[in-house]
């Protein structure tokens, strides 16, 4: 098999949700030597864009979206100690803090951001959900993130985005992270006024703002 | 002997309530806690709500229990008082209600996924609903309202957990979001795929609530009427909620241009409305006084 049929290969596996053979075409990219980060780039990755194409059209939904990050997730982990034995850095389009602010507990959204974004190259550290503000803070500065994400369903806890951002600003971190807010209820007129960098209306345009963001 | 909903239904349109956690939130509800606690930490104000709608119109309320199922109550830590806090739910509503209305117990989704997206077992979520519609059969509900559900297996769940605790009438509202492709549910389910299914089941009433505001929702009873000879029902959202930076909260659909559509709603086969998210007890009057103008 040429290399650009496996690509292909890898990219209608992660289309179809078919996680055995991305991890078996994964092992193969290993066996043979490619080159892991075009694998990753050229053949998974423009696979998981598929399937955001798809989900605008109304032909996939939610439960495809979850397949394909979850396909996108198993072909990393075989991939990933390989370029880490090689000394190779796995290209990251930034480290991503996300969660679910506190006093909601709602993190479909949140878990799908998640997925998505990992799927595309972030990396993602996920708090979880009702995660305190403190611990956003703490876990940004901990990783040294590039992007604090924060979903809220509901229109009391939404409050809770722009208390982070005021915190951010008291302790002069506002300027050393990006904030980009998602949820339900939020919209851009939102995130605007509570002087969020970036708002994201679904898991798949979360992806280019947070390009957008970080410049990717 | 009292008619039953199913009289009513036959006989005109039935009215049901509007938002029930933004009314809680005017009555100081803190964010963080767990809605259903309040039927036993703070009665009062539950039976307020439930009296301020059967005072602008009701038909019918909905007991505070959506989040009430033991999975759902499990982010509180709460998931050892679903039993309880469902029966004082329906319990408290039953209070307020006034002689020839109804109460419907209403149960919400889990917020979980089932296999193979989640971790759950379709079993898990058909105890978890079980015991929740326990409750609120025993705190004698006039019937049941599975709502909001965004995925049909997770509805069908509801359902028979629902019928293993309970005789009473068990009506199903799905939440569609319009796609390129038409209505679908957040797990890709189609409206013909859930009335079909529905119908199958045997369920008395079916409909949609949440998410689509009052003209989406008016098309989609249309769709709806024209897949199924069941009763329907209609509970659409003021639109797209907005907040101001200080907190305050707008929906993009105001209460006049909301109530327009109702009476082209129930033309196009909607028998039950009521408002969803963003509707308060002046929506409803307003709706009662379109539909039964006397």
């Amino acid at each position: 098999m040429s290399k650009e049929d496996m690509l292909s290969k890898m990219a209608k596996a992660v289309i179809d949700g078919d996680k055995e053979q991305c991890v078996s075409l994964a092992k193969d990219a290993i066996k043979k030597g490619l080159d892991l980060n075009e694998v990753i780039e050229k053949g998974y990755i423009p696979g998981v864009k598929k399937v955001g194409q798809l989900w605008e059209q109304g032909e996939y939904f939610l439960p495809e979206l979850i397949t394909s990050g979850e396909c996108m997730k198993a072909a990393m982990q075989v991939l990933q100690p390989e370029l880490k034995k090689a000394h190779i850095a796995v290209k990251s389009l930034g480290k991503v803090v996300i969660g679910t602010v506190e006093g909601d507990i709602h993190d479909i959204g949140k878990n799908l951001v998640s997925s998505i974004l990992s799927a595309n190259g972030f990396d993602v550290i996920d708090l979880g959900a009702d995660v305190k503000l403190e611990k956003f803070i703490a876990a940004a500065e901990k990783e040294k993130a590039d992007l604090i994400c924060l979903s809220a369903l509901l229109t009391t806890t939404m409050m809770g985005q722009k208390k982070l951002i005021e915190l951010l600003r008291e302790r002069k971190l506002y300027d050393r992270f990006k904030v980009m807010v998602g949820g339900a209820p939020v919209n851009q007129t939102w995130a605007y006024s509570i002087g969020a960098h970036g708002y994201a209306e679904n898991a798949l345009t979360a992806v280019d703002a947070a390009k957008h963001l970080l410049k990717k | 002997m009292n008619p039953t909903i199913y009289e009513l239904i036959k006989k005109r349109t039935v009215l049901l309530d509007g938002g029930f956690g933004t009314e809680l939130m005017k009555h100081g509800f803190p964010q963080g806690t767990c809605p259903e606690s309040w039927n036993a930490e703070n009665p009062e104000v539950i039976k307020q709500i439930h009296r301020s709608y059967y005072e602008a119109g009701s038909d019918a309320v909905l007991t505070n229990s959506f989040g009430g199922s033991r999975i759902k109550m499990s982010a509180y830590g709460l998931e050892k008082k679903s039993y309880e806090l469902n029966l004082a739910a329906a319990r408290i509503a039953n209070e307020v209600k006034p002689k020839g209305r109804f109460l419907g117990g209403s149960i919400g989704p889990t917020g979980k996924f089932l296999k193979p997206q989640g971790e759950y077992e379709e079993s898990e979520f058909e105890d978890s609903f079980a015991e929740q519609a326990r409750g609120l059969n025993d705190g004698q509900a006039d019937f049941l309202l599975i709502e909001t559900q965004y995925d049909l297996r997770e509805a069908l769940c509801a359902l028979r957990g629902a019928r293993k605790a309970s005789s009473l009438p068990v009506f199903v509202t799905m939440t569609f979001n319009r796609t390129p492709r038409g209505f679908f549910t957040l797990m890709g389910n189609s409206v013909s795929q859930c009335l079909k299914e529905l119908e199958g089941q045997g369920v008395p009433a079916v409909g949609s609530n949440c998410t689509l505001n009052s003209e989406e929702m008016t098309e989609l009873v249309g769709i709806m009427r024209g897949l199924t000879a069941l009763p329907i029902i209609a509970q659409a959202n003021a639109g797209k909620p907005s907040l101001s930076s200080e907190g305050e909260v707008m929906y993009s659909q105001g209460l006049e241009n909301y109530v327009r559509f109702i009476p082209r709603m129930i033309k196009n086969g909607a028998n039950l409305v009521g408002g969803c998210c963003g509707t308060n007890p002046d929506y409803i009057r307003r709706i009662a006084q379109i539909i039964r103008p006397s």
